[in-house]
């Protein structure tokens, strides 16, 4: 068998993901195989938590599985669809499981899960720059926005700004060190002056040990 | 008569000095951003949303709607300068008024989609009026059955406005309700879908999934497209449309300003299929027919007067029924109930000055768009050659700040960074992210109104079909179930598909 159009193929094997996870998480099992704990089913009278998502998760686990058999099947013009992701799901997989492994071992030396995560995104992002071009858009933006999120409040809003905007400009096509210095300038002046004094956000200006 | 009571009640509430000015902020704003190439209103209102939250109720409504018509406006600019429509409803004004900039007509282009959205404002805000109270009524006498039989008919027509396939639409939108219902059940008080996760007891915010999906995915996107675009600056000279523009323009924007009004009431309804329609009709109608696509006036006026008045009507199903139309409605939905306002029909009963206050800040906002945006016109296309290399870091901290400040807690900022990821993957795969949201607004309601119904019937679920006990529930359904038939045939199939590739 030929996968003829790839989008569909991958699209519902994500839906199927989506909708089992959901259902198997709301039930607790899987044909009497205990696998967590699960919520009350209830009766359509009076319905258990579980009930809805259990219905829902079943549907849309039903719909991707159409939506995978016809990636077998659909010419729409006759010729095959391919998707362009700038990762493979190996890529995926093997990012998923830097993120949960640093954000769990962090968790368990510092009880704090952040900075593992924060550590896994520049890890990605390292690696997507040298190994995937493509998505190095994709990993520093998200990169930059986790970083500004982790160390706003113990740098203040000046740095953690700072950091965003050199990270997620790094990520365009063209990266102009003076341009992006003024550019940063600007904006914080912007920001510390709209959002801190201006809207009173409650966020620190300056980082912790300099108070 | 006392539509004239209410709307002199509305004005009173809208022309206070403070509520003037936080919808002429809205406006200038909304157009701001929303005249960013690639930034779509719905981007637009996500990323603007949290400066609405300290206002109260009534002043973060009217900013919002002001938001919303700016963002479209500012769209429309975009589409007419740039070529590049910053969301599906503006896509038919790119046709034939990029052909007009080409050709060094921008400015009476961009005079005729104001003058044609001002007016069809005008009329909108009447039809709101008019139409809004009756259907309250209505939907006042509706049970649970009947509320969830309509929003199955409001998700099923988001599907069919989908792009693309219908099979993925309706499995995003199962995706939205299931990721809705993350959180505390408020029937059992059970955790659900939170892995000890704290911060996920009261459910994932819309406003980060919405920022993640829309916001995030779209700069990422636009960041992939290297592509310069050809940007008619300095050609904008005269504005006003000539004697003969005019006698060209007025019948389409009427007839736009009719069938947009028409279009934005139906659940899916809204600006888009509104700007759709009604370049189609006037392509049919029009006597210059083969002028279209080369820069017909005529091209411009319809659509740009037909998605006006429809994002506007579509404020009808949300203000009387509290159900969502499409994803810019989801989105008012999600901030009326951040400000504790529980949308329905009581909403107009209850709190009169903050619903005829809404409709009177509807013209205004209007008013203000053409009053404003023509002279300031210089100004946003200044903006559009700026590059996007400054813009789209300055944008990412802003939403930055916004995420962080809802709970200040960076935790919604790495959720907004997942839906971001999501939202990525589902356009790579063509899985179209706005039934999704629309889904995620309806997750518990739907299950409330689920639970609420069969409790009722006693555990029968055919109340719902019930054509003697339940005709409005069995309408619903049946309508739905049309719908979805219709749309499926093999005929309309193709032409659906025919439509959409046209437009990509």
């Amino acid at each position: 068998m030929k996968i003829k159009n790839s989008k569909d193929f991958w699209a519902g094997l994500m839906f199927i993901g989506f909708g089992l996870a959901f259902a198997i998480i709301a039930r607790g099992d899987v044909l009497g195989v205990k696998l967590a704990p699960g919520y009350q089913m209830g009766t359509s009278l009076r319905m258990g938590p579980a009930y809805f998502p259990t219905v829902l998760g079943g549907m849309l686990a039903a719909l991707g599985l159409v939506i995978f058999v016809r990636a077998f099947f659909s010419t729409l013009k006759g010729e095959a669809v391919r998707v362009h992701l700038p990762f493979n799901i190996v890529d995926l997989a093997v990012g998923a499981a830097v993120f949960a492994g640093l954000a769990w071992a962090s968790k368990a030396l510092y009880d704090n899960a952040d900075w593992g995560m924060l550590a896994a995104s520049v890890v990605l992002s390292i690696l997507a720059i040298l190994l995937r071009p493509e998505a190095r858009a994709l990993m520093l933006i998200l990169t930059s926005c986790l970083a500004f999120a982790y160390l706003l409040k113990p740098l203040g809003l000046i740095l953690s700004s700072a950091i965003l905007i050199f990270i997620s400009a790094f990520g365009g096509h063209e990266f102009k060190l003076k341009e992006v210095a003024i550019l940063s300038l600007v904006l914080i002046v912007f920001s510390v002056l709209a959002f801190v004094k201006g809207l009173t956000l409650p966020f620190p200006i300056w980082p912790a040990f300099m108070d | 008569m006392d539509i004239f009571a209410n709307l002199a009640l509305g004005f009173g509430v809208a022309l206070s000095p403070f509520n003037l000015l936080m919808c002429l902020i809205g406006v200038l704003l909304g157009t701001l951003i929303g005249v960013l190439p690639g930034i779509g209103p719905v981007a637009t209102i996500a990323m603007l949303l949290p400066i609405t939250f300290n206002l109260s109720p009534i002043a973060a409504l009217i900013m919002l709607a002001g938001i919303y018509y700016g963002a479209q406006y500012g769209g429309s600019t975009t589409a007419i300068l740039v070529n590049l429509p910053g969301e599906a409803s503006s896509v038919v004004t790119c046709l034939d008024g990029y052909q007009m900039a080409r050709r060094g007509r921008a400015g009476p282009a961009l005079a005729t989609a104001a003058i044609g959205s001002f007016f069809a404002g005008c009329v909108a805000t009447l039809v709101v009026a008019m139409f809004a109270p009756p259907l309250a009524e209505v939907a006042l006498k509706f049970g649970p059955a009947e509320y969830f039989s309509l929003m199955v008919l409001g998700l099923v027509a988001a599907v069919v406005l989908a792009h693309g396939s219908l099979m993925k639409a309706i499995a995003m939108v199962i995706l939205g309700l299931l990721l809705g219902l993350i959180g505390t059940d408020v029937n059992s008080g059970v955790l659900r879908f939170a892995f000890g996760i704290s911060e996920l007891a009261d459910g994932i915010g819309f406003v980060v999934v919405a920022m993640g999906m829309f916001g995030l995915a779209e700069i990422v996107a636009n960041l992939e497209h290297k592509g310069e675009r050809e940007v008619f600056t300095t050609k904008v000279k005269n504005l006003w449309p000539t004697r003969d523009d005019w006698k060209r323009i007025w019948a389409p924007i009427l007839r736009g300003t009719l069938l947009g009004s028409a279009l934005g009431i139906l659940p899916g309804g809204g600006a888009l299929l509104a700007s759709f329609g009604a370049y189609t009709l006037e392509k049919k109608v029009s006597r210059n027919a083969k002028e279209f696509g080369k820069g017909a006036i005529e091209g411009v006026a319809a659509p740009e007067s037909a998605n006006n008045a429809g994002a506007q009507t579509s404020f009808i199903p949300l203000l009387t029924l509290g159900i969502p139309s499409n994803a810019v409605m989801a989105l008012m939905i999600g901030a009326m109930m951040i400000q504790g306002i529980a949308p329905g029909p009581q909403v107009m009963t209850e709190r009169p000055q903050l619903f005829w206050g809404m409709i009177a800040s509807m013209w205004l906002g209007n008013l203000m768009l053409v009053v404003l945006n023509l002279p300031l016109i210089g100004m946003w296309i200044k903006l559009l050659t700026v590059p996007y290399r400054m813009l789209y870091p300055s944008i990412l901290l802003f939403m930055g700040i916004g995420v962080f400040s809802l709970s200040n807690n960076p935790f919604d900022v790495l959720i907004m960074g997942f839906f971001g990821l999501i939202g990525y993957i589902c356009v790579k795969l063509e899985c179209e992210p706005a039934p999704m949201i629309l889904g995620f607004i309806l997750g518990p309601l739907m299950e409330e109104n689920l639970r609420r119904a069969m409790l009722l019937s006693r555990g029968d679920a055919t109340v719902f079909v019930d054509p003697v006990n339940k005709p409005i529930s069995f309408g619903f359904l049946v309508a739905s179930a049309i719908l979805l038939v219709i749309i499926a045939l093999p005929n309309i199939r193709k032409k659906r598909e025919e439509v959409f590739v046209e437009e990509a």
